[in-house]
């Protein structure tokens, strides 16, 4: 499992958890935030590897993210940060 | 028959043997208990359970800022305990991690009980490992076992003792379960009779081991009573700058003495230094990464412990009613309508329930009450200046505020934390955020902002919450507009009168609670104007990150939730009104019975300010009075009332004589009365704005002063609102004029 908090720029790792439709859980690979403002995210459960899924997005477009069986709000600034990758048929049943 | 487990254990009455409740008495005991853990996992549920005393607890993260203290005994000892604020870390980024941190560093507990939310195990346990790095005096009380259970989750807790190290003790603090064994399990650790061996994070890279070990003999050095080194010396060559902070100042020394009460001597500047340039010298040494390797083990073992001692997706049940709910409440379409509408009935409920005991108390203490003092007086012969003074000023004024506030408090607070207890207010914080956010604001402000809406030196202190300090300002700054519950019984009463009265009798109600609601969110609308000014000009900045956990929704306790809110709030609220409203009372008498040249102080106050009323669409007495309940808004109606009984000649005959203040049975005597001195519906409803936007109260302005420690923030805060009521109130009266003539 790569375990990266910064993401490195070389990777192609384009897709952002912003791009995500809602109710599909992807796996989180990275968040491409400065230490000081990933660490709340990490603090709260939100660690690469992790699976998440956008339920629902609020009155003002923000979306509100389930994440270890809790849910999470986060601005849509914040969810643009956040790397994730589809996962593979296999691991949706899971 | 099975042998069951002793039942009385659980029990109530059990427990009430070995644990005698001192309640409020912190003041020796014989061990210290740390109460520490994320928000909102009930950490204040667990600390009532074992003090008995009934803290306000809340579904919403951050309910606890300040640390509460409480004390008990058990098996013959004296125990404190300290509830610390609910932190994720303790790498005191705000206000409330630092006390969190300070306190388990610095203070010394003989035990942390770390409360853990056994549905949110990793997260949780990044927490615990921290703590355990700290300190080996911990038990991990694992909470919320019934709503893992519904969850679908199985925590091991003997699996997750033994990963570790340290008791694990399982249970439900909301019913009791797995108190006593918290207790025994506390006790052991605290007296030393049991050892424990707590899970420490290994380094990963070599050379952040050897710089730790070469760090720590310089720290133990210039600060030989610091407990652990070892997480200093860590905390240094990450530069942690509170630490950094409480190194070149001494501090760290300091807190210790503060603390234990020992003697400490200061230590010397040079050693200071001497520990800080070493920990900048090996800083280099490390690899550039050096922080985020730290972080990312120690998120990788929380995870690997957590999911070494559960099991998952037992079930699938629970969620499905909470995401329905959202589905609705935070929804595009329906979030705001259902917001107003909720705050609406609330506010209809108290509207329309309080009329009939609000008149009752009046008969009673006013009618009957005071007619009868009064012949009491007569019948011991007392001079009519004490008998004034103590029965038509301080009785009278004391018994208007009961009759007037004790009723719509008593049913607007139950309501109200019936709300919060529910796990609601997040949800209004999350709707309201992308609003805040425009603002430049941080969408935490919701939550200050929902405080301030009981008190707005509760909403200040909660604005702790917020880690950026030019949000936190802004926040605070701003709670004023938070309609506090001083100001909600003048806003419904004069809604009730003046503008319910417009429509049909059937109406009325509805009417006046939709005007209250309006003022609420003009409130609301104006918190926003002010945080964009703020925040483009003197605190100028962007809006930090966000993210706000949403907690499950959770089944109100009915019984308990009215029990606190009339003791927590109710009372203590009325209290303080009482409080104010006697030298306010006081106050009027004299000023109305004190004459210069044959008029009264009153009198000659009134006319001087009546032509600045008059231009703001109100009159001198309302300005007179505003001044006069300065030191509580609570005040401001009675003092209305009976300045203008003083001033209007035609009912100077009707009152029992200057500076009483009259007596309002019912609304119809009051509007009468309101309108024989000159009232329109203009007075009403620019008295309505003006008791939105004005200075917040004494206490207020002093919590605002303690918290910013700024004479210049303090002043902004107090003048801002003043500044934009008058403006507002000139101009709304102007145009009035204009449109009525």
């Amino acid at each position: 499992m790569q375990f990266s908090v910064v993401a490195e720029p070389d990777q192609s790792e384009d897709l952002r958890l912003g791009d995500i439709p809602m109710r599909q859980e992807v796996e989180l690979v990275s968040i491409d935030l400065p230490v000081e403002l990933a660490e709340p995210l990490l603090e709260r459960g939100v660690l690469p590897g992790c699976r998440i899924c956008p339920v629902r997005s609020s009155p003002g477009g923000d979306p509100i993210v389930s994440i270890d069986g809790s849910l999470l709000a986060l601005r849509r600034e914040t969810a643009d940060c956040l790397c994730v990758k589809l996962l593979s048929s296999l691991q949706d049943a899971g | 028959m099975v042998a069951l487990a002793d039942p009385c254990v659980s029990c109530a009455q059990h427990r009430a043997h070995s644990l005698v409740r001192l309640g409020l008495s912190p003041d020796r005991w014989d061990y210290l208990i740390a109460l520490a853990g994320n928000p909102n996992v009930g950490k204040s549920t667990v600390f009532n359970q074992l003090t008995g005393l009934r803290q306000h607890t809340g579904n919403w993260p951050g309910k606890t800022v300040v640390r509460a203290e409480g004390a008990f005994a058990h098996e013959g000892s004296r125990v404190k305990i300290v509830d610390l604020p609910g932190t994720y870390s303790l790498q005191a980024g705000s206000v409330d991690e630092e006390v969190a941190r300070d306190f388990v560093l610095f203070g010394r507990p003989d035990v942390t009980v770390v409360v853990v939310d056994a549905t949110r195990l990793e997260r949780n346990l990044n927490l615990v490992l921290q703590i355990l790095e700290i300190t080996d005096r911990v038990v991990v009380f694992l909470n919320l076992m019934d709503e893992a259970r519904r969850h679908g989750i199985a925590v091991d807790a003997v699996r997750l003792e033994g990963e570790l190290g340290v008791p694990v003790v399982p249970g439900t603090a909301r019913e009791g379960i797995g108190i006593p064994e918290l207790l025994t399990a506390a006790h052991a650790v605290a007296k030393g009779e049991r050892k424990t061996t707590p899970y420490r994070l290994e380094r990963q890279a070599p050379e952040i081991d050897r710089a730790i070990s070469e760090l720590e003999p310089v720290i133990s050095d210039a600060f030989p009573d610091v407990p652990n080194t070892r997480w200093v010396a860590l905390r240094l060559l990450n530069a942690d700058e509170a630490v950094q902070e409480a190194v070149r100042s001494g501090e760290l020394g300091q807190l210790i003495h503060d603390q234990s009460g020992t003697e400490v001597l200061d230590t010397p500047e040079s050693d200071r230094l001497r520990v800080l340039d070493s920990a900048t010298r090996l800083r280099w040494e490390l690899p550039p990464d050096f922080h985020d390797i730290v972080t990312e083990h120690a998120y990788t073992a929380a995870e690997e412990v957590a999911s070494r001692s559960q099991k998952r997706g037992l079930a699938k049940a629970g969620f499905t009613f909470d995401r329905k709910l959202d589905e609705l409440l935070t929804s595009r379409i329906f979030g705001f309508p259902l917001m107003l509408f909720i705050l609406a009935v609330v506010f209809w409920l108290t509207i329309e329930g309080a009329n009939v005991p609000s008149s009752m108390l009046a008969t009673l203490l006013i009618d009957n009450g005071h007619t009868w003092l009064k012949g009491l007086s007569v019948a011991a012969g007392l001079p009519w200046w004490l008998d004034g003074f103590l029965l038509d000023g301080v009785y009278l004024a004391t018994a208007w505020v009961i009759s007037v506030m004790l009723p719509p408090m008593a049913i607007f607070f139950p309501l109200f934390t019936l709300l919060e207890d529910f796990g609601y207010l997040p949800r209004v914080a999350f709707n309201l955020d992308s609003m805040f956010k425009k603002a430049g604001a941080h969408g935490k402000q919701a939550l200050t902002m929902s405080m301030g809406f009981g008190c707005n030196a509760a909403g200040v202190v909660a604005a702790r919450v917020i880690d950026s300090p030019r949000e936190r300002l802004i926040a605070i700054i701003t709670n004023n507009f938070s309609l506090c519950n001083g100001r909600w019984p003048t806003q419904i009463l004069i809604a009730t009168i003046f503008i319910g009265a417009l429509a049909p009798p059937q109406l009325g109600g509805v009417v006046s609670a939709a005007a209250v609601v309006g003022i609420a969110l003009f409130g609301i609308v104006m918190m926003f104007v002010s945080s964009w000014i703020l925040s483009r000009t003197v605190l100028r900045g962007e809006a930090t990150s966000f993210s706000l956990e949403l907690p499950p929704y959770r089944p109100p306790r009915v019984l308990q939730t009215l029990y606190t809110s009339i003791i927590d709030r109710t009372l203590i609220v009325l209290w303080r009104a009482i409080i104010f409203a006697i030298p306010a009372g006081a106050a009027i008498w004299l000023i109305s019975n004190v004459t210069i040249g044959g008029v009264s102080i009153a009198h000659h106050t009134v006319g001087w300010l009546d032509p600045f009323g008059l231009l703001l669409g109100m009159n001198g007495v309302i300005l007179l009075a505003y001044v006069v309940a300065i030191p509580a808004n609570e005040i401001v109606i009675p003092t209305i009332l009976m300045l203008t009984v003083l001033v209007t000649p035609e009912l100077a005959e009707q009152g029992a004589g200057a500076g009483v203040m009259f007596e309002e049975d019912s609304l119809a005597t009051t509007e009468a009365l309101l309108r024989a001195g000159g009232w329109t519906l203009l007075t009403a409803v620019n008295l309505m704005l003006f008791s939105l936007l004005h200075n917040p109260c004494s206490t207020t302005i002093y919590t605002i002063f303690k918290e910013t420690r700024s004479l210049k923030w303090t002043t902004v805060a107090t003048m801002m609102p003043v500044f934009m009521g008058v403006t507002l109130c000139f101009l709304v009266a102007q145009i009035w004029r204009l449109v009525t003539i």
